[in-house]
């Protein structure tokens, strides 16, 4: 049976979609970059790591299309420890610290993110995880306990890297995850619960006025808007300029340095801004098709560590888009959350299509409509 | 390998259903922020990308009639500051500071206010903007702007007003042709990223300022000077509170010269003139100071109305000719009383040597009540009343004015009992403004057409090109030719045989009518307190101009024809000659003197001798020069030899004043001497001196044995000297 399956084709509507995301990300860095690699006195310097990141990404995403998921099944529990490591080795001298956040990590050739491996490490092990537990996953100790821990160290490790927004993007994930492999409602009303009342406590306790800043900048962003509103006033600005056609490819003034880091945090805004209300909706719907198309894949797989790993997937990428659009829109405070496949930043580029790629192998194992 | 079941199935679809529903949320929000409030969100950020930093237009200059510049604006610079680009704001604040002379915390605030652009001083001297340009600060501009100035300081302020530091007009006609002379202000707009440059878009973008325009007045600057200088004199011997004269062209309704004075200077339109009142003003609170400011800014006459006394019954009798009720020979009684009036008895002015019987024109020259109580009633309150609306009383004559007022007259006939009546046939218990009683006489000079008062006939551009005109215009025919001129001869015997005789000016036919009414302050006549005055037309054969004077609370005399009418006699022949009207004069009065006079040519001759020479033909003459010894040279002399002017005139003589022997010293030689003995001959002489270098002298200005001025700055350079 495996090899019949093996010789399906991947899910094409979902390769494009990807592969056209990712181009638009290229194009729109290399816009929204243009000021900053000017003054650093090489406009295409973002463009050039971008397009490497792209061909990183690609290779990777070809070699596990091509990479039969079910291996990463065994690996899980290795590959979990080694992202979790890789989490740890920020606290070592390896660690990096870029605009005031310990971050990255200097493998001396190269930088990279850790969270962006601890993301892909703890849904591939939770779904793993989960799938070996189909027929207690409503058990208390058995399922819900362990997986409240893994969600713990998961998170707990990024949010020791003062990264709320990926912490809350993660944990959403993982809970989409336990929740699609089946959770008790009760759990999940707790664990909503719980969650919020952490969250609460990362804005309103210890050291981290900067949260509750943005949480008041967030309610009236114009009423501080050369400081604390500033970020969220420009973003809107942005938007608001570019109108239903947008003021034309690479005419932004607001990546000016008036949006700090523009290829990153707020690409959506410069896109609205280039392109308008037309060129938003298209990168909405282009991440709509991806999501619609994944969710397709793990409903039709016949194996449910493919199925929790595409809802993981998915989940991750739905989760960081809509937050990065919430934030680009002041639909909620401000955290720094790149676009997925569109922003700039080379290890969140090259995971993310390694995780398509992931999608991709999977759909190759599924049993299409009425084969 | 385990399989899905449907509840993982079912939750999966559950969680598309959900990002579907929160991305529709989404896209609803960025559909109203891109479309609904778009357009709102654009104009902030495009407020932060452009800069626009206001370009002044030049202010339109305010000519005479005849060209000369009474308001000009001269270039001047503004310093604005870009706070966002201000990289170094102590620095910066301590530099502008010391440039500007200002104080450096002010400053400080102001380069870091909040805003795109802020204003640091408003200007400054060329040299403090060279200087401050040299200093290349980045987000300090100076910016060119332009400063009103009116070169002839305190003269027409009433006319020309002021501007404030906007140049905003404020009063006379920078207010009225505000719109005009303002131009439009241009842009200077660059599009600048976050860190203050200039984005590569758009570029900067200069919309030039429009020059406003140039208004040309009817007054004539000699003649304003003239009516100007009659004005003060009499303040200074009258003592009044103001002195306002008003010089009018008949037939067009040109203001040739309006002077209220005191007056102020434009150029510092706060400040008082007078010295006194200046050390008075510095004391008080500011509100008490706005009240004096506003005082002193009204324009006795147009702003305010007086009782015109016995000038108005140039419109009585006017009506009476017009309306045939009398004519200029209709005989009149006058036995100093009139007590047939409910309301009282009323008097004559010299009710206590009765005029007796008199025609209409000897009643016109006696200025006796009696007469035109009579016309008054003859004409009935009806029929009067029109006339006193039709001359333009209790109306605004429209001149282009701010604050013009109406003047008291009965809102209509009903309440015009017959005691008003018979007042208001001599100009009591109504109230006018000088305007409208010269605009009325001019109407009388012109026959019969009430004009309105023109000041300014054409607003003109750059090239001088008319834009607008304005014509002069009629308002209405009041009189008929023939009451006018009966009305001129009428006048004319005033100042021949009547009460006006001071204003009679020889070789130049004038008529006129005095008139003195006492003051009404807070509605009750002030005991004490006159205003005197005098309407002239002048000459009376051919009408070229009308004058009024108004003498408000003179001290002492306060008769119009004592007060009034020799100013407005003054500014009558100054006029009239300087308008080259022929003066033709009478027998009696060539009879009188042998009028002209050719002035001798007396220069380069000895004072003493220049001196006898004019005395013998009649002049008088003076120098301002100092010195004077009887062997002064005439240098100059004003009039020049060969001008025709009246015997008795004066001669100014301008002498060479001759240099004093004992202010020159010879110069003594300095050579090979040292410093100290060369100080101590110096200071011995009294001399200035200038020594360079140290050691023995090696070279001395002037060289030894020149004659030198005790002033001159003498030189001495030592043996050490470095070039």
């Amino acid at each position: 049976m495996a090899k019949k399956v093996r010789k399906r084709a991947c899910d094409f509507a979902l390769l494009l979609t990807t592969l056209l995301l990712v181009f638009i990300g290229i194009i729109m860095v290399f816009s929204s970059s243009w000021p900053e690699g000017i003054r650093m006195n090489d406009g295409y310097y973002f463009l050039k790591k971008q397009i490497v990141s792209a061909l990183v990404g690609l290779a990777g995403m070809l070699f596990f299309m091509n990479f039969d998921y079910r291996y990463i099944y065994r690996f899980s529990r290795l590959i979990y420890l080694l992202s979790v490591i890789s989490g740890l080795l920020i606290f070592t001298p390896l660690g990096v610290v870029r605009k005031g956040a310990r971050r990255w990590i200097d493998l001396g050739f190269t930088t990279f993110m850790p969270s962006d491996i601890i993301k892909l490490g703890s849904i591939i092990f939770l779904a793993a995880f989960l799938s070996k537990r189909k027929d207690v996953v409503k058990d208390l100790k058995k399922s819900t306990i362990p997986t409240i821990m893994i969600i713990g160290i998961s998170c707990g490790l990024i949010y020791l890297q003062k990264d709320l927004g990926t912490t809350v993007t993660l944990g959403a994930t993982l809970v989409s995850i336990f929740f699609v492999a089946g959770m008790k409602f009760s759990h999940l009303f707790f664990m909503i619960v719980g969650a919020a009342l952490g969250l609460a406590a990362a804005i309103f306790t210890g050291d981290n006025e900067y949260r509750i800043r943005r949480l008041v900048a967030f309610m009236d962003p114009f009423a501080d808007k050369t400081d604390s509103g500033w970020q969220a006033v420009q973003s809107l600005y942005a938007l608001g300029s570019g109108g239903l056609f947008g003021l034309g490819l690479g005419k932004s003034r607001q990546k000016f340095f008036y949006i700090p880091e523009p290829y990153n945090d707020f690409i959506f805004a410069i896109i609205g801004e280039e392109l308008g209300f037309l060129g938003t909706l298209t990168v909405i719907l282009l991440f709509l098709i991806l999501i619609w198309r994944g969710v397709r894949i793990a409903l039709n797989t016949e194996d449910l560590f493919g199925c929790l790993l595409a809802t993981g997937i998915i989940a991750l990428i739905a989760v960081q888009s809509l937050i990065h659009i919430a934030v680009v829109t002041s639909s909620i405070p401000t955290t720094g959350i790149p676009l997925p496949l569109v922003s700039y930043g080379g290890t969140s580029l090259v995971l993310y299509m390694s995780s398509i790629g992931i999608l991709l192998n999977i759909s190759r194992h599924v049993k299409m409509d009425g084969s | 390998m385990q399989v899905p079941t449907n509840t993982n199935k079912k939750r999966l679809i559950f969680v598309l259903f959900v990002i579907t529903f929160v991305t529709l949320i989404l896209i609803l929000r960025l559909g109203y922020i891109q479309i609904a409030i778009g357009e709102e969100l654009k104009k902030g950020a495009l407020e932060q990308w452009t800069k626009g930093i206001e370009i002044k237009s030049k202010r339109g200059t305010i000519y005479d009639r005849n060209g000369k510049k009474l308001a000009i604006s001269v270039s001047s610079y503004t310093v604005w500051a870009s706070p966002a680009d201000i990289k170094d704001p102590d620095n910066t604040a301590k530099l502008v500071a010391e440039v500007l002379d200002m104080d450096e915390e002010l400053v400080y605030e102001k380069i870091t206010k909040n805003t795109n652009v802020e204003k640091i001083k408003q200007w400054i001297s060329n040299d403090e903007a060279k200087e401050l340009r040299n200093l290349k600060l980045s987000g300090i501009q100076i910016v060119d702007d332009n400063k009103r100035y009116y070169p002839y300081e305190d003269f027409a302020s009433y006319i020309l007003g002021f501007t404030d530091i906007d140049n905003y007009g404020l009063y006379g006609i920078e207010r009225t042709y505000d719109k005009y002379l303002s131009g439009t202000p241009g842009r200077w707009v660059v599009t600048e990223d976050a860190r203050g440059r200039q984005m590569p878009y758009d570029g900067e973008r200069v919309y030039d300022a429009q020059d406003g325009l140039n208004v040309v007045l009817t007054i004539d600057e000699t003649i304003q000077h003239f009516a100007e200088k009659a004005a003060t004199e009499s303040l200074l011997t009258t003592k009044a509170k103001n002195v306002s004269v008003i010089v009018m062209e008949p037939n067009t309704g040109d203001i040739l010269a309006m002077a209220t004075l005191p007056q102020y200077n434009p150029n510092n339109p706060r400040e008082p003139l007078d010295e006194e009142l200046k050390r008075a003003w510095e004391n008080l609170p500011q509100d008490e100071l706005m009240g004096k400011w506003y005082d002193m800014w009204r324009n006795f006459a147009i702003n305010d109305s007086y009782e015109p006394g016995s000038t108005f019954k140039l419109i009585t009798a006017a009506a009476a000719l017009e309306e045939n009720v009398a004519s200029m020979s209709s005989n009149f009684y006058c036995n100093g009383f009139i007590r047939d009036i409910p309301g009282g008895t009323l008097r004559c002015a010299r009710w206590y040597n009765p005029h007796g019987a008199q025609s209409l024109k000897e009643g016109m020259a006696n200025s006796c009540n009696v007469v035109f109580v009579d016309l008054g009633r003859r004409l009935g309150k009806d029929k009067f009343y029109k006339y006193i609306k039709a001359f333009g009383f209790g109306e605004r004559t429209g001149i282009e004015l701010p604050g013009e007022q109406t003047g008291i007259i009965p809102i209509n006939t009903d309440i015009i009992k017959e005691i008003n009546l018979a007042t208001m046939s001599y100009g009591h218990g109504i109230a006018v403004t000088p305007i409208q009683l010269i605009n009325a006489v001019s109407a009388i000079a012109n026959g019969g057409k009430l004009m309105k008062p023109r000041l300014v006939s054409q607003l003109i551009d750059n090239d001088g090109n008319v834009v607008i005109e304005n014509k002069p215009e009629v308002i209405r025919q009041v009189i008929s030719k023939s009451t006018a001129d009966a009305m001129l001869d009428m006048m004319e015997s005033v100042v021949t045989d009547g009460t006006g005789t001071n204003a009679y000016v020889a070789g130049y036919r004038v008529a006129g009518k005095t008139g003195t009414a006492q003051k009404i302050i807070d509605g009750r006549y002030a005991p004490g307190k006159y205003i005197g005055s005098f309407v002239a037309v002048a000459p009376a054969s051919d009408p070229k101009i009308a004058v009024l004077v108004v003498v408000d609370e003179p001290e002492g005399m306060y008769y119009g024809g004592s007060v009034a009418a020799p100013v407005a006699g003054r500014v009558i022949e100054e006029t009239l000659s300087y308008l080259e009207v022929k003066p033709e004069f009478t027998e009696e009065e060539k009879e009188q003197f042998d009028y002209t006079v050719e002035v001798p040519n007396v220069m380069n001759m000895k004072l003493e001798e220049a001196g006898r020479i004019l005395s013998e033909l009649g002049f008088k003459y003076t120098t301002e020069s100092f010195n004077i010894i009887e062997n002064s040279l005439v240098i100059d002399q004003f009039p020049k030899p060969g001008t025709e002017v009246t015997r008795g005139s004066i001669i100014d003589l301008y002498l060479m004043e001759e240099d004093r022997k004992e202010n020159k010293i010879h110069m003594p030689d300095l050579i090979g001497k040292s410093k100290e003995k060369v100080i101590q001959i110096l200071d011995q002489l009294g001399l200035k001196y200038e020594l360079i270098g140290e050691g023995i002298v090696v070279g001395q200005d002037p060289s030894p044995g020149t004659e030198v001025d005790v002033n001159y700055n003498i030189k001495v350079e030592f043996s050490d000297v470095k070039e």
